[in-house]
């Protein structure tokens, strides 16, 4: 039944965070030193904050102390939380998406046992999901409409050696390597095909080299892992040998948590132009009085609108899958569309805005730009909305590809 | 129609494109990079482009400039752009004012101000026209509030003019040795009828510069506030007539209403951008691989790329026509449809850059990141409504 109408529980979340943002949030970033975007480091205190009102743990069931929030409330939290900072929304959506794949779907019961209690009682536990490796290639590009012809093994290594795997290697871009406390690495072993396997952050032997957020074209933090030989007891492998129960290098994202991240962006930089438009007066009247401004304003608005619309669609159809099964919702990839389709319109927007401001909206001391910087890291994350476009198209096409996903991919 | 160069123009070209090559893009990352904005600026690099004469293009030969044509400066500017588009603004921004002396400075104020400019390789000009209340009401005055616009005062005492005010986002302010000011001498009446333009020397008692702007794009490009605080001008140094500050392109032969060197400045520069990213942008596609083939094979590559060029050698004609139309003293609405149309250009053409930059690793490519943002300058000189409605009412007036 079509009905758009939020429960209580999502209203109250919501609420709490939008809250959360104005209190604790807004009052930090907005400073000058982190509205350059070349000099910005996470603001680790507001994530630890915001774990501590539950949003680390919001996914997982609250049997296991969670919150049970489904895709669509995730969703939401993300675009609150990314209206004040994208990057706490980066890293908190990360962990609280690998949270209940790997400690509910996955591990087994002693694995569960042995790293959740540490996960659950501590507020400055992350997670992180380590696949890509230096020079990897996990553009669709030529594999267009073809198997992939590159579909290299890792090159990082695990060998049984008794009770122990040695895990040597080097893992790049890993998203929360920086402050996570576990590691899902895949893996070659002497099995053919991707094994995964759970890497603490203390186990001796990893290296973790924090990229300079100058230089990254990813939100919230990231880092390279280097693995020299890193023991990990036997029971580490998490699913089978050769089997990695996890596989984000196929298909593009299954929920569009990325896509609400890039509509928080927008939202402030929507937020910041209206209300200068409603104060700087020009040509006799307030901006907003004129056709020019008026019209770009509800461009923004538009673009706002149409985005969140097609996130929530999204997101409803990856909790509700009977709404694709009996044909109410499209069988298409609607999370890879969502995500298209944000990044060029909040790109779009944010530089809207910014044109509201003329000169000011090009200073670093202001916070347009920040959000102009922001949205483009969006548009060009991963392999960028051409690639995302190559997977549609096969969608379209009903071409099949092996993997199914587990994970929202960048 | 005969497109070809006059060999002193294929000269200046060759100079320029050397120039870039040699001297601006082996510094324009690192000066790019610097983070305090007053560092970013390099006065070895003004003065070996000032000995080439880069900084004196548009100064006419009898006073000791290089006397280009408007082809030349469209060609030179193109050419160092191509190295940083800053440091080509830096140097053209003083080809602007040498043409407003030019045109309407007295003799008198030409051997005062002309011939120490063409003298000292350090000398760079700017002009104030922008304030904090006033933006676009100085670019567009609204017929129905005579005091919209700019605010600086200024009062005759005697053989002075007392200056009171600010100015802000000021071009070569933190650099410059001489601004051209506009200020109000009769704040009764509109913007155009009650504003003078002064000279204004860097140690005019009284005068001083506030705050280095802290620009996302254009970074080597020096940009500040100016404070005016009783600031005294002989009336030696009032440019034209009192009450008559709209010079810059009726008095240069345009009757157009526009600004004859800042539309074709800002396009030419934009060309040079466009050029540099289709540069970098091949060059990526040629030697970057994906799944064992170079980017350069693949369909949405090509489309891209074709996109890039295409907008590239569009604005290319239209610069050099809107070039070739001033050397015929042709001035028409193309100049400022040619400034607008740069904007939309050099924002798409940046942006293909760096789509095609994007892939394989988790860093943004610093040489197409730089183009992105110094393209977004554009969208508030060049591109924004007010200019494009200024256009519009030219062409439909």
């Amino acid at each position: 039944m079509y009905n758009l109408h939020l429960s209580a529980e999502q209203l109250e979340i919501r609420d709490t965070v939008r809250d959360f943002v104005v209190r604790e949030i807004r009052p930090v970033v907005l400073k000058a030193d982190r509205l350059d975007a070349g000099d910005r480091r996470l603001p680790i205190e507001l994530v630890t904050k915001a774990s501590h009102i539950g949003l680390r743990t919001l996914a997982l069931s609250e049997a296991s102390g969670g919150a049970g929030a489904d895709t669509l409330t995730c969703c939401i939290v993300t675009e609150e939380l990314a209206a004040g900072d994208p990057d706490v929304a980066a890293v908190l959506s990360q962990t609280a998406t690998l949270a209940p794949v790997l400690f509910e779907q996955l591990m087994t019961h002693g694995q569960r046992e042995r790293l959740f209690p540490a996960f659950l009682a501590d507020d400055r536990y992350h997670l992180a999901f380590a696949d890509d490796e230096p020079g990897n290639d996990t553009a669709l590009g030529v594999n267009y409409h073809q198997p992939a012809a590159t579909a290299a093994a890792p090159k990082t290594t695990a060998v049984r050696e008794g009770d122990t795997w040695v895990v040597n290697g080097v893992k790049s871009c890993v998203g929360n390597a920086p402050i996570a406390g576990l590691f899902a690495v895949q893996v070659q072993t002497a099995r053919s095909g991707v094994s995964t396997m759970l890497v603490p952050a203390e186990t001796p032997g990893l290296t973790i080299n924090e990229r300079d957020p100058k230089t990254r074209r990813h939100h919230g933090c990231c880092g390279e892992l280097i693995l020299n030989n890193v023991r990990v007891p036997a029971e580490n492998l998490l699913g089978a040998e050769g089997q990695s129960p996890i596989s984000a290098r196929v298909a593009g994202p299954r929920v569009p948590q990325l896509a609400a991240l890039n509509l928080g962006i927008g939202r402030p930089a929507y937020d910041a132009a209206l209300d200068y438009a409603k104060l700087r007066v020009q040509g006799g009247r307030r901006i907003i009085e004129h056709q020019a401004i008026g019209t770009k304003l509800a461009e923004i608005a538009i673009r706002l609108e149409v985005a969140r619309a097609i996130i929530w669609q999204a997101a409803w159809a990856a909790d509700h899958p009977g709404a694709r099964a009996d044909h109410s919702l499209s069988e298409l990839p609607l999370a890879t569309i969502a995500q298209v389709f944000t990044a060029e319109a909040i790109y779009a927007a944010t530089k809207e805005a910014a044109e509201c401001f003329g000169a000011m909206g090009v200073m670093r001391d202001m916070p347009l730009q920040k959000y102009v910087h922001d949205a483009l890291l969006c548009l060009h994350s991963g392999a960028g909305t051409g690639d995302a476009r190559l997977h549609i198209a096969e969608a379209l096409a009903d071409y099949r590809r092996a993997a199914t996903p587990m994970l929202a991919a960048e | 129609m005969d497109f070809s160069l006059s060999n002193e123009q294929r000269h200046w070209q060759m100079t320029a494109r050397k120039f870039a090559d040699q001297e601006i893009r082996p510094i324009s990352l690192a000066r790019d990079a610097i983070a305090d904005p007053s560092d970013t600026f390099d006065w070895e690099i003004i003065k070996k482009g000032s000995r080439l004469g880069f900084r004196t293009m548009a100064v006419p030969k009898e006073w000791g400039g290089q006397g280009t044509d408007f082809v030349t400066q469209a060609l030179v500017m193109t050419e160092l752009a191509r190295g940083d588009s800053a440091i080509a603004k830096t140097f053209s921004q003083n080809w602007k004012w040498s043409h407003l002396i030019s045109a309407v400075c007295s003799h008198e104020q030409k051997e005062r101000f002309l011939r120490p400019f063409v003298e000292d390789d350090t000398f760079l000009l700017g002009k104030g026209i922008s304030e904090p209340s006033a933006g676009s009401d100085n670019r567009l005055p609204p017929v129905d509030d005579p005091k919209a616009g700019l605010k600086l005062r200024a009062e005759r005492h005697g053989d002075e003019w007392i200056l009171n005010g600010e100015k802000c986002f000021i071009a070569n302010a933190p650099v410059g040795k001489l601004f051209f000011i506009d200020a109000r001498t009769n704040p009764n009446v509109p913007l155009r009828q009650g504003t003078t333009m002064f000279l204004v020397p860097r140690d005019t008692p009284g005068f001083r510069i506030g705050k280095v702007f802290n620009k996302n794009g254009w970074r080597f490009y020096q940009n500040g506030e100016m404070i005016f605080e009783n600031a005294r001008v002989p009336n030696a140094n009032v440019v034209g007539q009192v009450n008559a500050s709209d010079m810059k392109s009726k008095d240069v032969g345009d009757r157009s209403g526009g600004d004859i060197f800042g539309d074709l400045e800002l396009a030419a520069n934009a060309l040079g951008v466009c050029l540099e990213a289709c540069d970098q942008a091949l060059r990526h596609a040629r030697t970057a691989k994906q799944g064992g083939q170079v980017l350069f094979e693949q369909q949405m590559v090509q489309l891209k790329l074709n996109k890039m060029h295409m907008l590239t050698e569009a604005l290319r004609a239209f610069v050099m026509r809107v070039a070739w139309e001033h050397d015929q003293k042709m001035n028409s609405g193309c100049a400022a449809l040619a400034m607008n149309f740069s904007s939309d250009a050099i924002q798409e053409v940046t942006e293909l850059n760096m789509e095609i930059h994007s892939g394989a690793g988790c860093a943004i490519d610093p040489a197409a990141d730089k183009l992105v943002r110094d393209a977004q300058i554009w969208t508030h000189l060049a591109g924004d409504s007010v200019q494009r409605m200024k256009a519009a009412r030219r062409i439909g007036r």
